[in-house]
Order: C-alpha cells, then sequence, then structure tokens
C-alpha cells in the first residue's frame, strides 16, 4: 500500500489554520464579497432607470403603428429632424430623419478628432523636443506654452478661441490672405486649396497601383542581378523613374478619357470648346478675348456690356465638374457668370427656362438629364420653352485631379476646402490643449531613455536627427504610447465641448434632439454608444501598435 | 593581421593633446593633460577613482568638451565644429562599461545601423563585414537575438563588433568589463588582446592589471586631473618613480 501514495507536493498542516486566517478561504469570501457588491449596484442603476422611463410615461415608446412596446424605442429617429445643420459633410436636409442628421453629427465629430489627434500628435511631438532644446529661449517658450495650456480650462480656450480670436478676424470683402497665398483668413473661418477628384481619377488610382507593383517588381529584379554580378545600381532612383512614368501615363490615359459633358442649346449651335469663346467675342464684338481688358480701360465698352455677354452656365454646387469647366473657362479667359444650385433638377430646370446657357455634370447625367428634357419640352407648350428642341452635348477634356483654389465671389468663399470658424475653433483649441500634454508625455519619454543611449550613437557618429530618430524615439514610444492613448481619448471625449462653439458635432445635435423630440433616454444612450465605440476604436489600434512595439524587444 | 587603416600624424603621433582643460561647474576635472599616441599604440591609462581618466578619454570623441587646450585626432583639431566632430566620430570607436547596446534592436540590427546611417553602406554590405566581426568575437549565432537574451560578456563582445564593424582607426574603451562578472571579464580581455596584436591603435581605461602588464605599449597613471606618470608596463610595475604611483600600486596589488 506504501507504494500507491501520488507523487506531489507534501501538505502542509492546514487543519491547525483557522478558517478566518485561511489565505484561500478569505479570497473566496472576497470574490463573494465582490460579486453582492456588483449586482447590487447594477440593480440601482436598473432600477433607477425603468422608474425615469415609468415616470416619462410609455408616450416615449410609440409604434408607428400607434401601439406601445419597448422595441419602438428608436422609432423616432424615422421622422424629420426639422433643424437645419451648418456643416454637413454628407448632403442633409432637415426634411431628412433625425438618424441622418446624428449621422452628420457623428462624421463632423470623427471629422474633428482625427484631424485633432494627428495635428496634436505633431504638434506635441515637437514641443516636447524642444523642452529639451539646449537653446534656453526654444526651452523656455516651450515650457510657457506647457504651462500656459494645461493649467487653465479647455472651454476657456474655446471661447476665447472662438470669440475673441476668429470672430475678431476681417469681414470676408478685407480676408486676409498671408503671404499673397492662395489661402483666406476671415471671420467665416480659413479657406484653404484643395485637390479635386474628377470621376476619372478612378482610371489615375489604377495606374498609381500598377506603378507601385511594376517600382516593386524592379526593385527586387535589380537586387537580384546586383548579388550576381556584385555591381551596385542604383536601384532607388531606377523604381521611382518607373513609377513617375507609369503615374505620367496614367495621367495622359485618363486625362484623355473624356467624360465630362456640357449640355448647351441646339440654338447655340455649339461643336466644340472653342465654339464658347466665338460667341462671346460676337456678343462684344470684338476680335480677341485680350482686348477686352484694354477696350475696358480705354471705355470702348463697359463693365455692364461685359457682364451681360459673359456666359452664364448652371452648376452643381461645389461638384467636380464645376471646378473642371469653371478652371477650363479661366484658362481660356472667357467670361462667365455662374449660377449655382444644390440639386440635379433645379439645374435642369432653370437649363430649360433659359438662365444658363451651358449645364456641366458627368456624361452619364447629362445624356439622362438630355433625355428627361427632350421629354418635358415635348409635353409642354412652346412659349414655356427657352432652350427648346434637342440639346447638343459637348466632350471636355477632364484631368483626373484639379487644384480647387478658393475666391471671393460676391459675399461667399468659392472652391478649395472650407474651414469654419466654429470648426476652426474646436479643431485648433484640441490641437493646442492636447499637444501641450503630448508635449510632457514625450518629454518624458525621451528622458526615461538612458544617457548611454545617446553616448553610444554619438559615439558611432549618428547624427542628432539620426540618434533621435533611430535610437531614441523608438524606445520613447514604448513609455510613450499608454498615456499618449489616454490623451487621444481625452481629445475624442473633449470634442464634445464643439457645443460652446456652435459647432455642430454629435453631442451638440444630440443635444438639438433631445430637446426636439424628448426621448433623452435614447439619445443619451446614443451618444453613449458613439463616444464609446470612437474610444474602443481608438485604444484598440494604439493597444495593437503598442503590442507590436514591444514585441520587438525580445 | 594587420587590418588596421594608416592614419594622419602630426608629427609622429596620431593623437596629441596639449594642456587639456575641463571643469563640471567649479570641479576642476582636468588640469592640463598633455600626451600623445603613435599609431598602433596600445596604451593603458589606470589611476583611482576620480582621477579623471573616463572623462579625458571621453574629451578625445566630444563625449564631453574640453574647455582649455588643444586635442589633434588623426590630423583633426576637435573643436565647435560640427563637421569635424562627426569626422572624429566615424574614425574613432568606442566601447562603454554599460555597453550601451540599443535594446529595441537586434545584435545584427545593432551592429549594422550606423555603417548604414553613417557610412552610407548598403545593407548587405553592412551585414557582411557585421558577420565577419561577430564571427571574430565568437558569437556570430547570437546574430537574430536582441541584446536582452545575451550574457553581459556576449553584449561586451556584440559592442565591440558594432565599434569594429565602422572600420575606426582609433579605439577607445572605457572600462570595458567593470561590469562584468568575474568569469565573463577573460572573453571580453582575449577579444581585446586579439585586437591589440592586430596593430590597432588603442586607449583603454581599465582596472585589469594583468591585461595592462602583458598588453600595453605605454602605461599612463592619472590622479587628481593630472597625468602622475607615463611608463613601459615593466618599469611601471616594477620600478616605478613616483611616490603617489608607488602608493596606488600598493593598495591594489597588496589586498
Amino acid at each position: 500500500m506504501a507504494g500507491e501514495i501520488p507523487p506531489g507536493p507534501p501538505s502542509m498542516g492546514q487543519e491547525s489554520i483557522p478558517f478566518w486566517r485561511d489565505g484561500r478561504v478569505l479570497g473566496v469570501l472576497a470574490q463573494i464579497a465582490f460579486v453582492i457588491g456588483f449586482i447590487i449596484v447594477a440593480g440601482w442603476f436598473v432600477s433607477n432607470i425603468l422608474n425615469n422611463i415609468s415616470s416619462l410615461g410609455s408616450s416615449q415608446f410609440i409604434c408607428q403603428d400607434g401601439g406601445f412596446s419597448y422595441r419602438c424605442a428608436f422609432d423616432f429617429m424615422e421622422a424629420d429632424a426639422q433643424f437645419d445643420i451648418s456643416e454637413t459633410p454628407i448632403d442633409y436636409d432637415p426634411s431628412d430623419s433625425y438618424w441622418r442628421a446624428l449621422g452628420v453629427g457623428a462624421l463632423n465629430t470623427v471629422k474633428v478628432t482625427v484631424l485633432g489627434i494627428i495635428f496634436a500628435t505633431i504638434l506635441g511631438t515637437l514641443v516636447g523636443i524642444a523642452r529639451l532644446s539646449p537653446n534656453w529661449l526654444v526651452s523656455r517658450i516651450a515650457l510657457w506654452y506647457v504651462d500656459l495650456l494645461r493649467n487653465t480650462p479647455l472651454v476657456l480656450q474655446l471661447i476665447f478661441l472662438y470669440f475673441s480670436v476668429l470672430l475678431g478676424l476681417p469681414q470676408i470683402d478685407s480676408a486676409i490672405q498671408p503671404l499673397g497665398l492662395p489661402m483666406f483668413i476671415s471671420q467665416r473661418g480659413v479657406n484653404l486649396p484643395s485637390f479635386e477628384f474628377m470621376p476619372s481619377f478612378a482610371i489615375l488610382m489604377a495606374f498609381i497601383i500598377l506603378g507601385i507593383i511594376q517600382a516593386q517588381v524592379l526593385w527586387v529584379i535589380l537586387g537580384r542581378q546586383e548579388e550576381l554580378t556584385g555591381k551596385e545600381s542604383n536601384r532607388l532612383t531606377w523604381a521611382i523613374i518607373s513609377f513617375i512614368v507609369v503615374i505620367g501615363i496614367g495621367w495622359i490615359v485618363s486625362s484623355n478619357e473624356t467624360n465630362q459633358a456640357v449640355l448647351t442649346p441646339a440654338s447655340m449651335r455649339i461643336r466644340e470648346f472653342d465654339d464658347f469663346e466665338q460667341i462671346v467675342l460676337n456678343r462684344l464684338d470684338v476680335n480677341q478675348l485680350n482686348d477686352i481688358a484694354s477696350d475696358l480701360e480705354e471705355g470702348l465698352i463697359t463693365q455692364d456690356q461685359v457682364d451681360e455677354a459673359a456666359l452664364k452656365i448652371c452648376v452643381l454646387r461645389d461638384a467636380p465638374s464645376e471646378t473642371n469647366f469653371t478652371s477650363q473657362l479661366r484658362r481660356a479667359d472667357i467670361p462667365y457668370e455662374v449660377k449655382r444650385t444644390t440639386r440635379q433638377d433645379q439645374s435642369t430646370s432653370s437649363f430649360i427656362e433659359g438662365d444658363c446657357e451651358a449645364y456641366v455634370g458627368p456624361t452619364a447625367v447629362i445624356a439622362a438629364e438630355r433625355d428627361a428634357m427632350d421629354n418635358i419640352i415635348a409635353a409642354t407648350p412652346e412659349d414655356d420653352v427657352v432652350n427648346g428642341g434637342a440639346a447638343t452635348m459637348l466632350q471636355l477634356t477632364e484631368n483626373p485631379i484639379r487644384l480647387s483654389i478658393p475666391r471671393i465671389e460676391g459675399f461667399n468663399f468659392v472652391g478649395g476646402w472650407k474651414m469654419t470658424a466654429e470648426f476652426t475653433a474646436i479643431l485648433l483649441g484640441l490641437i493646442l490643449n492636447t499637444a501641450a500634454s503630448i508635449a510632457e508625455i514625450v518629454r518624458a519619454g525621451i528622458q526615461s531613455v538612458s544617457k548611454g543611449q545617446t553616448e553610444a550613437a554619438r559615439a558611432l557618429g549618428l547624427s542628432e536627427s539620426q540618434r533621435l530618430r533611430l535610437v531614441i524615439l523608438p524606445q520613447a514610444l514604448k513609455v510613450i504610447i499608454p498615456p499618449q492613448t489616454s490623451q487621444y481619448l481625452n481629445l475624442a471625449k473633449n470634442s464634445s465641448l464643439a457645443l460652446a462653439v456652435a459647432y455642430p458635432d454629435f453631442w451638440n445635435l444630440g443635444n438639438t434632439t433631445i430637446n426636439q423630440s424628448g426621448r433623452s433616454i435614447q439619445i443619451i444612450l446614443l451618444v453613449m454608444v458613439f463616444y464609446l465605440s470612437i474610444s474602443l476604436s481608438v485604444s484598440g489600434v494604439l493597444n495593437w501598435y503598442n503590442r507590436r512595439n514591444q514585441l520587438q524587444e525580445r | 593581421m594587420a587590418e588596421a587603416k594608416t592614419l594622419k600624424t602630426t608629427g609622429d603621433n596620431v593623437i596629441v593633446c596639449n594642456e587639456v582643460q575641463k571643469w563640471y561647474g567649479n570641479y576642476h576635472a582636468l588640469r592640463g593633460v598633455s600626451m600623445s599616441v603613435r599609431s598602433g599604440e596600445v596604451i593603458v591609462i589606470l589611476g583611482p577613482s576620480g582621477s579623471g581618466k573616463s572623462t579625458f578619454i571621453r574629451t578625445l570623441n566630444r563625449l564631453e568638451e574640453h574647455q582649455g587646450g588643444d586635442i589633434i585626432v588623426d590630423g583633426i583639431t576637435l573643436s565647435h565644429d560640427v563637421r569635424n566632430i562627426a569626422e572624429i566620430r566615424r574614425e574613432v570607436g568606442m566601447v562603454f562599461q554599460q555597453f550601451n547596446l540599443f535594446p529595441h534592436l537586434t545584435v545584427l540590427e545593432n551592429i549594422t545601423l550606423a555603417p548604414i546611417h553613417v557610412r552610407k553602406w548598403s545593407r548587405e554590405r553592412a551585414e557582411e563585414v557585421a558577420m565577419k566581426w561577430l564571427t571574430r568575437v565568437g558569437i556570430p549565432e547570437q546574430a537574430d537575438k536582441y541584446p536582452g537574451q545575451l550574457s553581459g560578456g556576449q553584449q561586451q563582445r556584440v559592442a565591440i563588433a558594432r565599434t569594429l564593424t565602422m572600420e575606426p582607426k582609433i579605439l577607445l574603451f572605457d572600462e570595458p568589463t567593470s561590469a562584468l562578472d568575474p568569469e565573463m571579464i577573460k572573453e571580453v580581455l582575449d577579444v581585446m588582446r586579439d585586437l591589440a596584436n592586430s596593430g590597432y591603435t588603442i586607449l583603454a581605461v581599465t582596472h585589469e592589471m594583468g591585461f595592462a602588464r602583458t598588453v600595453a605599449d605605454r602605461i599612463i597613471f592619472m590622479d587628481a586631473g593630472q597625468i602622475v606618470e607615463e611608463n613601459t608596463p615593466d618599469n611601471f610595475f616594477h620600478n616605478p618613480k613616483e611616490e603617489r604611483t608607488k602608493k596606488f600600486l600598493n593598495q591594489i596589488l597588496n589586498h
């Protein structure tokens, strides 16, 4: 029997310990106490919500068929929002549903959060490095910046930025153009040049992908050859040249792809783009477009005459086709007058009523419009239709990417990228405030790397920027990322202070929806889910990055 | 095995120091150090702690700035001219007491970092030279490990390979064995002895008397920021000139 004793650690005399001193028993008791505590707190929350719901009344849960059910809690979101939103990244109209209104808010929040995180990181890193600069003035300025921004409330900074700085800027007619660059700073915010991606950009994109693959293949082939022959070839140069050549071909091919169409009345007899020029010349009775300016100076013609003769065109507001057509007209010096509409059918009716002589859009759309127009024309009495008869369609060359430069037309900015004063205020506020905290995190991270690393890097002859980039920052990142993550989360959540500067973010529009619909519980629930999912995605990405970084250690 | 490259000389010497002064605030760390080193010479610097010997060799590649006197290395006068500093650092390699390997890079990446970014070698060439030196210090199989996975002696040998891959003309050793366990000191000293026999110009601060006695061409003894005695190993250990040297030798040899 003695041989059947199972192998294992010898049991210690547990009989001698009373249970209130036995660590294992105490552990179990603590667990039980925690679970009971948790159930009590959670139960209180749930009963509180249920009480509030019942005191708000069952009208909160009206279904479309008139019945009551908790399942219909969000049915009211289908109704018309009936409020206007000042900034809409997607099409929105007050007759759209609350869902769409909150969707606009969500996009606005995401926009300001993503841009805020990117720029706060850049600025914060620079300030953090500046804090460590041996230059007394640079490090002092960085220190003052950090102290000022970290030790005052963000709301105060936002209100100061919005009311004192941005609304204090000049009116649109005297907008500031820094250094004569094609950008404007005014009370309306900041207007920057932007790139417009035309429909044919899809073709160029295909060529870009092809170019990348091509360059990679060339890189590998040349690398093999280097190994075989033992001679160094300029692999990088060749790969870049081949990439540029492919993109160049892509640009030409996609530019010749003519899918920009102009609809003109048959009566104008326009066959090609140059005919527009001829028409304006005939109206003004001059030989050359260049003469217009000099004739104006000499008083041979008046500005009113030029305005009268200018080509009247209809476009969709901020559509690629607008940038495309107007920039061609500007290049040809043809005077024109734009009528912008927000919807396709408005342009069509303006065109039929004779408000404009040319209407521009993608070929497919224009072709469909023309067919529709033929029907309208056939169905309406002759007198109502000015631009009668079959319309002519004109194909234009379209570049895949066009630079859109902001201009002042009347009392509005046209073209380019518009940053409203509200957006600028919240974005700038978030960047400046978060960057101050990031700067301290970056400084601490850099200082956490031992001095020996700097000495080794210097002794090996690495330059100061190489030392920072290749040796210090990769090690500092491990210390930087965890606190950096909470700064990013702070930024995302602080973006809800947009309410203070009337920027239509998710929380702002959520508030409006609560006031209008009276459904506070549902909206608060949505707001919580929204910010929670933003926070979880941000920390998810950073945790993944951190894990990848940690793995490199060993 | 003469692999060391030829050096530009000033007179007969590749390093010339003249009345070098250094202060840390009010503390006078180097009080007029003058010495010179000929090409291929192996010099061991001895002295009690706080004597300024580490500070002195760290002024030679400007890890410490000297505030008076002249230092001429490889024909270049050290000054605030950053281009001169960069040029000298390319030709002067240094091995530290605490190894100072980069913990986020593998052994091979540690070694090839500077050749690729400073010497502008191709990765292939850098890796080839790196592997040659790793083999020479006896640990080619550790190339893909991270420094944290190696023993102290192995780390110090990687640090030596990292320095040598840059193909320096002069090697500075700053107490290379002081942070090592006793049984690992030998493996590092063997590598250093091998290098000394290959014709490198070497300046080493160390407490290894055996190494000083057998390898050094000349011993420099420093105390209180000054050179007290310069002598051949034989004379230094058996027939020292200065009273201070005798006291020092008594303390370290008879404990």
